[in-house]
Protein backbone atom coordinates (compact mmCIF):
# COMPACT_ATOMS: atom_id res chain seq x y z
CA UNK A 1 0.00 0.00 0.00
CA UNK A 2 2.45 2.18 1.22
CA UNK A 3 4.46 2.15 -2.25
CA UNK A 4 1.91 2.92 -4.66
CA UNK A 5 1.53 6.65 -2.67
CA UNK A 6 3.20 8.99 -4.09
CA UNK A 7 4.18 7.38 -7.25
CA UNK A 8 0.59 6.39 -8.87
CA UNK A 9 -2.33 7.63 -7.10
CA UNK A 10 -4.77 4.08 -5.91
CA UNK A 11 -7.30 2.69 -7.92
CA UNK A 12 -9.65 4.02 -6.36
CA UNK A 13 -8.93 7.23 -8.04
CA UNK A 14 -10.11 5.72 -11.21
CA UNK A 15 -13.45 7.53 -11.21
CA UNK A 16 -11.80 10.76 -11.17
CA UNK A 17 -10.33 10.05 -14.33
CA UNK A 18 -13.06 8.10 -15.84
CA UNK A 19 -15.50 9.68 -18.97
CA UNK A 20 -13.61 13.17 -19.79
CA UNK A 21 -17.02 15.05 -20.59
CA UNK A 22 -19.46 12.80 -19.67
CA UNK A 23 -21.58 15.00 -17.02
CA UNK A 24 -21.29 17.59 -20.04
CA UNK A 25 -23.38 15.36 -22.49
CA UNK A 26 -27.09 15.91 -21.20
CA UNK A 27 -26.47 19.73 -21.32
CA UNK A 28 -24.54 19.12 -24.83
CA UNK A 29 -27.97 16.94 -26.06
CA UNK A 30 -30.20 19.79 -24.67
CA UNK A 31 -27.52 22.62 -26.44
CA UNK A 32 -28.23 20.70 -30.58
CA UNK A 33 -31.82 20.10 -29.36
CA UNK A 34 -33.17 23.78 -28.42
CA UNK A 35 -30.56 26.01 -29.82
CA UNK A 36 -28.48 24.33 -33.09
CA UNK A 37 -31.16 22.32 -34.62
CA UNK A 38 -33.91 25.43 -34.32
CA UNK A 39 -31.19 28.20 -35.69
CA UNK A 40 -30.11 25.50 -38.26
CA UNK A 41 -33.91 25.63 -38.85
CA UNK A 42 -34.43 29.34 -39.25
CA UNK A 43 -31.11 28.90 -42.15
CA UNK A 44 -32.80 26.59 -43.84
CA UNK A 45 -36.40 28.15 -44.10
CA UNK A 46 -35.18 31.35 -45.16
CA UNK A 47 -35.02 29.50 -48.73
CA UNK A 48 -37.99 28.65 -48.69
CA UNK A 49 -41.61 29.65 -49.26
CA UNK A 50 -44.76 29.94 -47.84
CA UNK A 51 -47.15 27.68 -47.36
CA UNK A 52 -50.27 29.18 -47.66
CA UNK A 53 -53.07 28.54 -44.59
CA UNK A 54 -50.23 26.22 -42.47
CA UNK A 55 -48.39 28.80 -40.20
CA UNK A 56 -45.26 27.73 -39.37
CA UNK A 57 -44.88 25.55 -42.37
CA UNK A 58 -42.54 26.50 -45.25
CA UNK A 59 -42.03 24.89 -48.52
CA UNK A 60 -38.57 23.35 -48.56
CA UNK A 61 -39.27 21.71 -52.71
CA UNK A 62 -37.73 24.40 -54.60
CA UNK A 63 -35.09 26.50 -52.69
CA UNK A 64 -34.58 29.91 -53.84
CA UNK A 65 -32.90 33.38 -52.20
CA UNK A 66 -35.95 34.95 -53.35
CA UNK A 67 -36.49 36.15 -49.78
CA UNK A 68 -33.29 37.84 -49.09
CA UNK A 69 -34.42 39.71 -52.85
CA UNK A 70 -37.34 40.63 -50.95
CA UNK A 71 -35.86 41.51 -48.09
CA UNK A 72 -33.16 43.86 -49.78
CA UNK A 73 -35.43 45.16 -52.65
CA UNK A 74 -38.39 45.92 -50.12
CA UNK A 75 -39.18 48.51 -46.77
CA UNK A 76 -36.83 45.99 -44.70
CA UNK A 77 -33.71 47.15 -45.84
CA UNK A 78 -34.02 50.47 -44.48
CA UNK A 79 -35.55 49.17 -41.37
CA UNK A 80 -32.49 47.01 -41.23
CA UNK A 81 -30.47 50.23 -41.76
CA UNK A 82 -32.30 52.43 -39.01
CA UNK A 83 -32.08 49.38 -36.64
CA UNK A 84 -28.02 49.08 -37.00
CA UNK A 85 -28.15 52.96 -36.77
CA UNK A 86 -30.23 53.22 -33.65
CA UNK A 87 -27.78 49.96 -31.79
CA UNK A 88 -24.71 51.76 -32.94
CA UNK A 89 -26.14 55.42 -31.25
CA UNK A 90 -26.93 53.01 -28.31
CA UNK A 91 -24.30 50.91 -27.71
CA UNK A 92 -22.01 54.32 -27.82
CA UNK A 93 -24.44 56.33 -25.67
CA UNK A 94 -24.36 53.08 -23.34
CA UNK A 95 -20.23 53.12 -23.30
CA UNK A 96 -19.94 56.78 -22.68
CA UNK A 97 -22.44 56.88 -20.10
CA UNK A 98 -21.09 54.07 -18.55
CA UNK A 99 -17.73 55.33 -18.44
CA UNK A 100 -17.44 57.62 -15.05
CA UNK A 101 -19.76 55.74 -13.47
CA UNK A 102 -17.24 52.66 -13.59
CA UNK A 103 -14.15 54.34 -13.72
CA UNK A 104 -15.50 55.68 -9.95
CA UNK A 105 -16.44 52.33 -9.11
CA UNK A 106 -13.01 50.83 -9.85
CA UNK A 107 -11.08 53.30 -8.68
CA UNK A 108 -12.40 56.23 -6.94
CA UNK A 109 -14.70 54.92 -3.74
CA UNK A 110 -13.65 52.34 -0.27
CA UNK A 111 -15.03 48.82 -0.37
CA UNK A 112 -18.58 50.26 1.81
CA UNK A 113 -19.03 53.22 -0.71
CA UNK A 114 -18.50 50.63 -3.54
CA UNK A 115 -20.67 47.80 -1.85
CA UNK A 116 -23.82 50.81 -1.74
CA UNK A 117 -23.34 51.84 -5.33
CA UNK A 118 -23.18 48.61 -6.83
CA UNK A 119 -26.68 47.23 -4.93
CA UNK A 120 -28.06 50.65 -6.14
CA UNK A 121 -27.23 49.68 -9.44
CA UNK A 122 -28.57 45.94 -9.33
CA UNK A 123 -31.91 47.39 -7.90
CA UNK A 124 -32.95 48.56 -12.15
CA UNK A 125 -30.55 45.27 -13.44
CA UNK A 126 -33.26 42.62 -11.73
CA UNK A 127 -36.00 45.09 -12.37
CA UNK A 128 -38.50 43.38 -14.49
CA UNK A 129 -37.80 43.81 -17.87
CA UNK A 130 -40.63 44.46 -19.56
CA UNK A 131 -42.32 46.10 -16.65
CA UNK A 132 -39.65 48.48 -16.65
CA UNK A 133 -40.00 49.67 -20.73
CA UNK A 134 -43.42 49.68 -20.18
CA UNK A 135 -43.19 52.13 -17.15
CA UNK A 136 -41.07 54.82 -19.80
CA UNK A 137 -44.36 55.29 -20.55
CA UNK A 138 -45.75 56.85 -17.93
CA UNK A 139 -42.69 58.93 -17.30
CA UNK A 140 -42.84 60.61 -21.01
CA UNK A 141 -46.48 61.05 -20.78
CA UNK A 142 -47.08 64.40 -22.60
CA UNK A 143 -49.52 65.39 -19.79
CA UNK A 144 -47.47 63.76 -17.25
CA UNK A 145 -45.40 64.61 -14.22
CA UNK A 146 -41.81 65.11 -16.13
CA UNK A 147 -43.18 67.27 -18.49
CA UNK A 148 -45.14 69.60 -16.56
CA UNK A 149 -42.17 69.54 -14.29
CA UNK A 150 -39.87 70.70 -17.23
CA UNK A 151 -42.93 73.90 -17.97
CA UNK A 152 -43.23 74.47 -14.43
CA UNK A 153 -39.34 75.32 -13.82
CA UNK A 154 -38.13 78.70 -14.30
CA UNK A 155 -34.61 77.20 -14.28
CA UNK A 156 -35.13 74.47 -16.42
CA UNK A 157 -35.67 77.27 -19.88
CA UNK A 158 -33.04 75.05 -21.50
CA UNK A 159 -35.58 72.14 -21.54
CA UNK A 160 -38.38 74.36 -22.72
CA UNK A 161 -36.43 75.77 -25.45
CA UNK A 162 -35.55 72.21 -26.71
CA UNK A 163 -39.16 70.62 -26.56
CA UNK A 164 -41.40 73.88 -26.54
CA UNK A 165 -42.13 72.61 -22.80
CA UNK A 166 -43.59 69.74 -23.53
CA UNK A 167 -42.67 66.21 -23.91
CA UNK A 168 -43.63 64.90 -27.35
CA UNK A 169 -41.02 62.22 -28.29
CA UNK A 170 -43.68 59.02 -27.36
CA UNK A 171 -44.06 56.97 -30.23
CA UNK A 172 -40.41 57.91 -32.09
CA UNK A 173 -37.70 57.15 -32.83
CA UNK A 174 -36.26 59.64 -29.76
CA UNK A 175 -38.33 57.36 -27.42
CA UNK A 176 -37.05 54.28 -27.97
CA UNK A 177 -33.56 55.79 -27.90
CA UNK A 178 -33.89 56.53 -24.45
CA UNK A 179 -35.53 53.32 -23.55
CA UNK A 180 -32.74 51.43 -25.12
CA UNK A 181 -29.78 53.52 -23.42
CA UNK A 182 -31.86 52.84 -20.39
CA UNK A 183 -32.67 49.08 -21.01
CA UNK A 184 -28.91 48.26 -21.80
CA UNK A 185 -26.40 50.62 -19.02
CA UNK A 186 -26.06 48.26 -16.76
CA UNK A 187 -25.47 45.67 -18.96
CA UNK A 188 -22.62 48.04 -19.77
CA UNK A 189 -21.75 49.56 -16.61
CA UNK A 190 -20.57 46.23 -15.23
CA UNK A 191 -18.33 44.78 -17.54
CA UNK A 192 -16.61 48.18 -17.57
CA UNK A 193 -16.26 48.57 -13.98
CA UNK A 194 -14.94 44.88 -13.77
CA UNK A 195 -12.52 45.76 -16.88
CA UNK A 196 -11.40 48.63 -14.45
CA UNK A 197 -11.02 46.87 -11.56
CA UNK A 198 -8.76 44.58 -13.11
CA UNK A 199 -6.29 46.84 -14.36
CA UNK A 200 -3.40 46.63 -11.53
CA UNK A 201 -3.13 49.55 -9.09
CA UNK A 202 0.75 49.18 -9.76
CA UNK A 203 0.85 49.95 -13.29
CA UNK A 204 -1.10 53.26 -13.07
CA UNK A 205 1.02 54.28 -10.22
CA UNK A 206 3.71 53.47 -12.38
CA UNK A 207 2.43 55.58 -15.28
CA UNK A 208 2.09 58.40 -12.81
CA UNK A 209 5.14 58.05 -11.14
CA UNK A 210 7.28 58.53 -14.65
CA UNK A 211 4.77 61.41 -15.08
CA UNK A 212 2.56 60.75 -17.17
CA UNK A 213 -0.51 62.86 -15.78
CA UNK A 214 -4.33 61.51 -15.33
CA UNK A 215 -5.93 61.56 -18.87
CA UNK A 216 -2.53 59.94 -20.30
CA UNK A 217 -2.94 57.63 -17.58
CA UNK A 218 -5.52 56.68 -18.22
CA UNK A 219 -5.61 56.66 -22.04
CA UNK A 220 -2.36 55.02 -22.07
CA UNK A 221 -2.66 53.00 -19.73
CA UNK A 222 -5.77 52.00 -18.36
CA UNK A 223 -7.81 51.80 -21.62
CA UNK A 224 -5.30 49.68 -23.25
CA UNK A 225 -5.30 47.73 -20.33
CA UNK A 226 -9.28 46.91 -19.96
CA UNK A 227 -9.52 46.70 -23.74
CA UNK A 228 -10.71 43.69 -23.96
CA UNK A 229 -13.21 43.89 -20.76
CA UNK A 230 -14.73 47.21 -22.84
CA UNK A 231 -14.62 44.67 -26.24
CA UNK A 232 -16.79 42.15 -24.42
CA UNK A 233 -18.73 44.71 -22.82
CA UNK A 234 -19.47 46.23 -26.52
CA UNK A 235 -20.36 42.96 -28.11
CA UNK A 236 -22.93 42.04 -25.19
CA UNK A 237 -24.81 45.27 -25.25
CA UNK A 238 -24.59 45.44 -29.03
CA UNK A 239 -25.96 42.02 -29.81
CA UNK A 240 -28.88 41.62 -27.79
CA UNK A 241 -29.74 45.03 -28.29
CA UNK A 242 -29.92 45.06 -32.14
CA UNK A 243 -32.39 41.96 -32.12
CA UNK A 244 -34.54 43.66 -29.23
CA UNK A 245 -38.03 44.67 -30.70
CA UNK A 246 -39.79 45.15 -27.30
CA UNK A 247 -38.64 47.84 -26.40
CA UNK A 248 -39.66 49.42 -29.85
CA UNK A 249 -42.66 47.91 -29.96
CA UNK A 250 -43.68 49.25 -26.08
CA UNK A 251 -42.13 52.77 -26.87
CA UNK A 252 -41.70 53.31 -30.68
CA UNK A 253 -45.34 53.33 -32.15
CA UNK A 254 -45.07 52.66 -35.94
CA UNK A 255 -42.35 55.66 -36.18
CA UNK A 256 -40.08 53.94 -33.77
CA UNK A 257 -39.96 50.37 -35.54
CA UNK A 258 -36.60 48.01 -35.07
CA UNK A 259 -36.46 45.10 -37.30
CA UNK A 260 -36.90 42.10 -35.04
CA UNK A 261 -40.56 43.38 -34.94
CA UNK A 262 -40.76 42.47 -38.57
CA UNK A 263 -39.74 38.94 -38.11
CA UNK A 264 -42.37 38.42 -35.28
CA UNK A 265 -44.85 40.69 -37.78
CA UNK A 266 -43.89 38.10 -40.55
CA UNK A 267 -44.39 34.51 -38.36
CA UNK A 268 -47.55 36.12 -36.63
CA UNK A 269 -49.46 38.05 -39.03
CA UNK A 270 -48.32 37.17 -42.31
CA UNK A 271 -47.87 33.52 -41.19
CA UNK A 272 -45.06 33.63 -43.62
CA UNK A 273 -42.10 31.51 -41.12
CA UNK A 274 -40.01 31.59 -44.88
CA UNK A 275 -39.36 35.62 -44.94
CA UNK A 276 -39.25 35.84 -40.85
CA UNK A 277 -36.94 33.25 -41.35
CA UNK A 278 -34.98 35.42 -44.14
CA UNK A 279 -35.20 38.45 -42.01
CA UNK A 280 -33.72 37.29 -38.96
CA UNK A 281 -30.53 35.42 -41.20
CA UNK A 282 -30.16 39.24 -42.66
CA UNK A 283 -30.10 40.70 -38.92
CA UNK A 284 -27.39 38.45 -37.87
CA UNK A 285 -25.27 38.96 -40.85
CA UNK A 286 -25.81 42.64 -40.27
CA UNK A 287 -25.13 42.28 -36.61
CA UNK A 288 -21.53 40.29 -37.88
CA UNK A 289 -20.77 42.67 -39.90
CA UNK A 290 -21.17 45.66 -37.79
CA UNK A 291 -18.98 43.97 -35.45
CA UNK A 292 -16.49 42.95 -38.01
CA UNK A 293 -15.96 46.84 -38.81
CA UNK A 294 -15.35 47.70 -35.10
CA UNK A 295 -12.81 45.06 -34.54
CA UNK A 296 -10.93 46.16 -37.80
CA UNK A 297 -11.34 49.88 -36.44
CA UNK A 298 -9.89 48.55 -32.88
CA UNK A 299 -6.83 46.58 -35.07
CA UNK A 300 -6.89 49.66 -37.00
CA UNK A 301 -6.53 52.12 -33.70
CA UNK A 302 -3.86 49.84 -31.79
CA UNK A 303 -1.80 50.06 -35.35
CA UNK A 304 -1.95 53.21 -35.71
CA UNK A 305 -0.99 53.70 -31.97
CA UNK A 306 2.16 51.35 -31.94
CA UNK A 307 3.07 52.98 -35.55
CA UNK A 308 3.17 56.74 -33.51
CA UNK A 309 5.34 55.68 -30.54
CA UNK A 310 8.05 54.17 -33.14
CA UNK A 311 8.39 57.07 -35.21
CA UNK A 312 8.44 58.89 -32.04
CA UNK A 313 11.32 57.20 -30.55
CA UNK A 314 12.86 57.11 -34.44
CA UNK A 315 12.73 61.12 -33.86
CA UNK A 316 14.13 61.05 -30.51
CA UNK B 1 -5.62 67.73 -3.08
CA UNK B 2 -7.99 69.94 -4.52
CA UNK B 3 -8.06 69.18 -7.94
CA UNK B 4 -8.38 65.14 -6.90
CA UNK B 5 -11.66 66.30 -5.43
CA UNK B 6 -12.91 67.83 -8.35
CA UNK B 7 -12.67 64.89 -10.27
CA UNK B 8 -14.31 62.39 -8.05
CA UNK B 9 -16.52 65.22 -7.12
CA UNK B 10 -17.93 65.25 -10.93
CA UNK B 11 -17.76 61.50 -11.29
CA UNK B 12 -19.92 61.17 -7.85
CA UNK B 13 -22.51 63.68 -9.09
CA UNK B 14 -22.62 62.12 -12.99
CA UNK B 15 -22.90 58.48 -10.93
CA UNK B 16 -25.40 59.63 -8.78
CA UNK B 17 -27.46 61.43 -12.14
CA UNK B 18 -27.31 57.45 -13.42
CA UNK B 19 -28.90 56.38 -10.81
CA UNK B 20 -31.76 58.79 -10.68
CA UNK B 21 -32.22 58.21 -14.59
CA UNK B 22 -32.13 53.89 -13.85
CA UNK B 23 -34.88 54.47 -11.12
CA UNK B 24 -37.17 57.21 -12.36
CA UNK B 25 -39.37 54.74 -14.67
CA UNK B 26 -39.68 52.27 -11.80
CA UNK B 27 -40.74 54.75 -9.19
CA UNK B 28 -43.17 56.21 -11.68
CA UNK B 29 -44.42 52.67 -12.02
CA UNK B 30 -44.77 51.76 -8.59
CA UNK B 31 -46.51 55.18 -8.05
CA UNK B 32 -49.52 55.14 -10.39
CA UNK B 33 -50.08 51.76 -8.36
CA UNK B 34 -51.89 54.23 -6.22
CA UNK B 35 -53.70 55.82 -8.49
CA UNK B 36 -57.20 56.64 -8.54
CA UNK B 37 -58.13 56.63 -11.69
CA UNK B 38 -58.52 53.30 -14.25
CA UNK B 39 -55.30 54.06 -16.30
CA UNK B 40 -51.66 53.42 -15.28
CA UNK B 41 -50.89 57.15 -17.70
CA UNK B 42 -52.58 59.61 -16.00
CA UNK B 43 -52.61 60.33 -12.38
CA UNK B 44 -55.49 61.78 -10.66
CA UNK B 45 -55.73 60.91 -6.85
CA UNK B 46 -54.40 58.70 -4.60
CA UNK B 47 -56.47 55.79 -3.70
CA UNK B 48 -55.64 51.89 -2.61
CA UNK B 49 -58.56 50.49 -4.23
CA UNK B 50 -56.53 48.79 -7.33
CA UNK B 51 -54.01 46.78 -4.78
CA UNK B 52 -57.67 45.20 -3.48
CA UNK B 53 -58.37 44.48 -6.84
CA UNK B 54 -55.48 42.99 -8.33
CA UNK B 55 -56.40 39.31 -7.20
CA UNK B 56 -59.87 39.51 -8.57
CA UNK B 57 -58.34 39.65 -12.11
CA UNK B 58 -58.46 35.92 -13.03
CA UNK B 59 -55.89 36.20 -16.26
CA UNK B 60 -53.71 38.46 -14.38
CA UNK B 61 -53.05 36.61 -11.23
CA UNK B 62 -53.13 33.06 -13.46
CA UNK B 63 -50.45 34.93 -15.59
CA UNK B 64 -48.49 35.75 -12.68
CA UNK B 65 -49.04 32.16 -11.67
CA UNK B 66 -47.20 30.53 -14.87
CA UNK B 67 -44.68 33.17 -14.51
CA UNK B 68 -43.71 31.66 -11.30
CA UNK B 69 -44.26 27.91 -12.17
CA UNK B 70 -42.34 28.20 -15.12
CA UNK B 71 -39.21 30.21 -13.12
CA UNK B 72 -38.81 27.57 -10.64
CA UNK B 73 -39.03 24.45 -13.25
CA UNK B 74 -36.67 25.68 -15.60
CA UNK B 75 -33.90 27.33 -12.64
CA UNK B 76 -34.21 23.63 -11.37
CA UNK B 77 -33.58 21.98 -14.67
CA UNK B 78 -30.68 24.74 -15.50
CA UNK B 79 -28.88 24.04 -12.23
CA UNK B 80 -28.83 20.25 -12.95
CA UNK B 81 -27.53 20.92 -16.37
CA UNK B 82 -25.57 23.83 -15.78
CA UNK B 83 -23.62 22.49 -12.33
CA UNK B 84 -22.81 18.71 -14.70
CA UNK B 85 -21.44 20.82 -17.37
CA UNK B 86 -19.26 23.60 -15.63
CA UNK B 87 -17.67 20.91 -13.27
CA UNK B 88 -16.94 18.87 -16.82
CA UNK B 89 -15.54 21.96 -17.68
CA UNK B 90 -13.65 22.72 -15.10
CA UNK B 91 -12.61 19.29 -14.10
CA UNK B 92 -12.42 17.20 -17.05
CA UNK B 93 -10.93 20.02 -19.74
CA UNK B 94 -9.70 18.17 -23.03
CA UNK B 95 -10.49 19.03 -26.57
CA UNK B 96 -13.95 19.36 -25.94
CA UNK B 97 -13.82 22.27 -23.96
CA UNK B 98 -13.37 24.60 -27.02
CA UNK B 99 -15.99 23.67 -28.86
CA UNK B 100 -18.35 23.53 -25.85
CA UNK B 101 -17.70 26.50 -24.44
CA UNK B 102 -17.68 27.97 -28.16
CA UNK B 103 -21.45 26.86 -28.22
CA UNK B 104 -22.20 28.44 -24.95
CA UNK B 105 -20.98 31.71 -25.77
CA UNK B 106 -22.84 31.47 -29.43
CA UNK B 107 -26.19 30.95 -26.98
CA UNK B 108 -25.33 33.78 -25.28
CA UNK B 109 -24.85 35.98 -27.90
CA UNK B 110 -27.37 34.71 -30.68
CA UNK B 111 -30.30 37.57 -30.83
CA UNK B 112 -33.38 36.12 -28.84
CA UNK B 113 -35.52 37.07 -32.01
CA UNK B 114 -33.22 33.91 -33.91
CA UNK B 115 -33.66 31.63 -31.26
CA UNK B 116 -37.27 31.93 -31.16
CA UNK B 117 -38.28 32.01 -34.19
CA UNK B 118 -36.32 28.65 -34.56
CA UNK B 119 -37.73 27.41 -31.89
CA UNK B 120 -41.17 28.17 -32.89
CA UNK B 121 -40.35 25.92 -36.38
CA UNK B 122 -39.14 23.32 -34.74
CA UNK B 123 -41.93 22.61 -32.26
CA UNK B 124 -44.65 23.19 -34.68
CA UNK B 125 -42.94 20.93 -36.56
CA UNK B 126 -42.46 18.13 -33.10
CA UNK B 127 -46.15 19.04 -32.36
CA UNK B 128 -47.60 17.08 -29.10
CA UNK B 129 -45.75 18.02 -25.97
CA UNK B 130 -44.04 20.56 -27.43
CA UNK B 131 -47.37 23.00 -28.31
CA UNK B 132 -49.02 22.28 -24.88
CA UNK B 133 -48.85 23.59 -21.61
CA UNK B 134 -45.98 24.66 -20.17
CA UNK B 135 -43.21 22.70 -21.72
CA UNK B 136 -42.48 24.66 -24.40
CA UNK B 137 -41.44 27.76 -21.96
CA UNK B 138 -39.81 25.66 -19.56
CA UNK B 139 -37.94 24.28 -22.47
CA UNK B 140 -36.64 27.61 -24.13
CA UNK B 141 -36.37 29.71 -20.70
CA UNK B 142 -33.27 26.76 -19.74
CA UNK B 143 -31.36 27.00 -23.09
CA UNK B 144 -29.69 30.69 -22.07
CA UNK B 145 -29.65 29.92 -18.55
CA UNK B 146 -28.38 26.62 -18.28
CA UNK B 147 -24.82 28.41 -20.09
CA UNK B 148 -25.12 31.01 -17.59
CA UNK B 149 -25.22 28.90 -14.97
CA UNK B 150 -22.59 26.62 -16.42
CA UNK B 151 -20.25 29.27 -16.83
CA UNK B 152 -20.34 30.25 -13.19
CA UNK B 153 -20.11 26.89 -12.34
CA UNK B 154 -17.37 26.32 -13.89
CA UNK B 155 -15.50 29.63 -12.88
CA UNK B 156 -16.13 28.21 -8.86
CA UNK B 157 -14.78 24.65 -9.57
CA UNK B 158 -12.08 25.92 -11.71
CA UNK B 159 -10.97 27.68 -8.32
CA UNK B 160 -11.40 24.40 -5.89
CA UNK B 161 -8.52 22.45 -4.85
CA UNK B 162 -8.93 19.07 -7.01
CA UNK B 163 -6.77 17.43 -4.49
CA UNK B 164 -10.41 17.71 -2.24
CA UNK B 165 -11.83 14.89 -4.60
CA UNK B 166 -8.89 13.17 -4.87
CA UNK B 167 -8.83 12.81 -1.22
CA UNK B 168 -12.66 11.84 -0.91
CA UNK B 169 -11.98 8.73 -3.95
CA UNK B 170 -8.77 7.93 -1.70
CA UNK B 171 -11.35 7.54 1.28
CA UNK B 172 -13.18 5.07 -0.30
CA UNK B 173 -16.34 7.68 -1.61
CA UNK B 174 -18.06 6.85 -4.71
CA UNK B 175 -18.47 9.45 -7.33
CA UNK B 176 -21.75 10.21 -6.24
CA UNK B 177 -20.82 9.83 -2.89
CA UNK B 178 -18.27 12.53 -2.92
CA UNK B 179 -20.44 14.93 -5.13
CA UNK B 180 -23.43 15.39 -2.44
CA UNK B 181 -20.73 15.60 0.57
CA UNK B 182 -17.70 17.57 -1.36
CA UNK B 183 -17.92 19.24 -4.41
CA UNK B 184 -21.67 20.30 -3.99
CA UNK B 185 -21.10 22.06 -0.76
CA UNK B 186 -18.16 23.43 -2.52
CA UNK B 187 -19.60 24.97 -5.37
CA UNK B 188 -22.96 26.11 -3.56
CA UNK B 189 -22.44 29.67 -3.74
CA UNK B 190 -22.11 29.52 -7.62
CA UNK B 191 -25.17 27.00 -7.10
CA UNK B 192 -26.85 29.82 -5.43
CA UNK B 193 -26.09 32.90 -7.50
CA UNK B 194 -26.73 30.81 -10.77
CA UNK B 195 -30.03 29.62 -9.88
CA UNK B 196 -31.04 33.56 -8.85
CA UNK B 197 -29.89 34.29 -12.42
CA UNK B 198 -31.94 31.67 -13.86
CA UNK B 199 -34.59 32.47 -11.91
CA UNK B 200 -34.70 35.89 -12.47
CA UNK B 201 -34.19 35.59 -16.46
CA UNK B 202 -36.92 33.20 -16.84
CA UNK B 203 -39.27 36.16 -15.38
CA UNK B 204 -37.68 38.61 -17.72
CA UNK B 205 -38.02 36.63 -20.68
CA UNK B 206 -40.51 38.03 -23.38
CA UNK B 207 -38.95 37.29 -27.12
CA UNK B 208 -38.91 33.79 -27.05
CA UNK B 209 -41.61 33.08 -24.69
CA UNK B 210 -43.83 34.74 -27.26
CA UNK B 211 -42.89 32.59 -30.05
CA UNK B 212 -43.80 28.81 -28.44
CA UNK B 213 -46.60 30.05 -26.07
CA UNK B 214 -49.73 27.61 -26.88
CA UNK B 215 -52.79 29.39 -26.80
CA UNK B 216 -54.30 30.37 -24.20
CA UNK B 217 -51.10 30.21 -21.98
CA UNK B 218 -48.86 32.87 -21.19
CA UNK B 219 -46.62 34.51 -18.67
CA UNK B 220 -46.88 37.71 -16.71
CA UNK B 221 -44.48 40.09 -18.50
CA UNK B 222 -46.56 38.36 -21.89
CA UNK B 223 -49.87 39.62 -20.79
CA UNK B 224 -49.01 43.18 -20.13
CA UNK B 225 -46.75 43.24 -23.12
CA UNK B 226 -50.36 41.70 -24.87
CA UNK B 227 -51.87 45.25 -23.09
CA UNK B 228 -49.71 47.54 -24.48
CA UNK B 229 -51.20 49.66 -26.31
CA UNK B 230 -54.35 49.99 -24.92
CA UNK B 231 -55.54 51.64 -21.69
CA UNK B 232 -53.51 49.68 -18.67
CA UNK B 233 -55.30 49.56 -14.64
CA UNK B 234 -53.66 50.06 -11.52
CA UNK B 235 -54.04 47.02 -10.51
CA UNK B 236 -51.33 45.75 -12.77
CA UNK B 237 -48.86 48.43 -11.50
CA UNK B 238 -49.67 47.09 -7.94
CA UNK B 239 -48.84 43.36 -9.58
CA UNK B 240 -45.99 45.04 -11.35
CA UNK B 241 -44.61 46.56 -8.02
CA UNK B 242 -44.87 43.24 -5.71
CA UNK B 243 -43.64 40.86 -8.70
CA UNK B 244 -40.52 43.66 -8.67
CA UNK B 245 -40.65 43.95 -4.90
CA UNK B 246 -40.52 40.07 -4.68
CA UNK B 247 -37.69 39.50 -6.97
CA UNK B 248 -35.26 41.82 -5.42
CA UNK B 249 -36.31 40.55 -2.31
CA UNK B 250 -34.77 37.40 -3.60
CA UNK B 251 -31.98 38.53 -5.29
CA UNK B 252 -31.26 40.75 -1.60
CA UNK B 253 -31.32 37.29 -0.11
CA UNK B 254 -29.24 35.59 -2.34
CA UNK B 255 -26.80 38.41 -1.41
CA UNK B 256 -26.44 38.44 2.10
CA UNK B 257 -26.25 34.37 2.03
CA UNK B 258 -23.38 34.64 -0.02
CA UNK B 259 -22.26 37.70 2.04
CA UNK B 260 -22.17 35.71 4.72
CA UNK B 261 -19.78 33.16 3.18
CA UNK B 262 -17.29 35.20 3.22
CA UNK B 263 -18.21 36.83 -0.16
CA UNK B 264 -17.18 40.89 -0.49
CA UNK B 265 -20.09 42.65 -1.92
CA UNK B 266 -17.79 43.30 -5.07
CA UNK B 267 -17.52 39.39 -6.07
CA UNK B 268 -21.41 39.18 -5.13
CA UNK B 269 -21.81 41.96 -7.66
CA UNK B 270 -19.74 40.67 -10.51
CA UNK B 271 -20.86 36.68 -10.21
CA UNK B 272 -24.39 38.66 -10.51
CA UNK B 273 -24.03 40.28 -13.66
CA UNK B 274 -22.54 37.39 -15.18
CA UNK B 275 -18.85 38.90 -15.37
Amino acid sequence: MTATVGTQPPSRRRWLRAPKFLLAIPSFVWYIFLFVVPVGLVIVNSFGKKVPGSPGKVDLTSPSLDRYHEVISGSFRSLLKLTMQTSILGTFLCLVISMPVAYLLAFKVGPKAKTAVLALLMVPFFANFLLRTLAWRIVLQPEGFLSHFLQSGHWFTFGQALMNGRIEILDTRAAVQIAIVYNYLPLMIFPLWVALDRVELHLREAAKDLGANRWRTFTQVTLPLAGPGIVAGLILVFVPLSGDYVTAALLGGAKGNMIGAEVANQYFRAQDAASGSAIAVSLIISILIVLGVMASCFWFASKLRKRSRAILVVAR
Amino acid sequence: MKKYLTITTGLATWTAGVIIFLFMPIVFLMAMSFNEFKSIFKWTRFSTRWWGHMLDNASLTSSVRVSVEVAVISTLLALVLGTLAGLALARRPGKWTAGFVGLILLILVTPEIVDGAGQLSWFVRLGGVFREGLTPIVLVHTVFSSAVVTLIVRARVAGLDARLEEAAADLFATPVRAFWQITLPLVMPAVLSGGMLAFTLSLDNVVSTSFVSPAGITTFPNYVFGLSGGIIRPEVAAMATLFIGATLLAVAVVAVVLRRGGQSGSEIAATFTGN
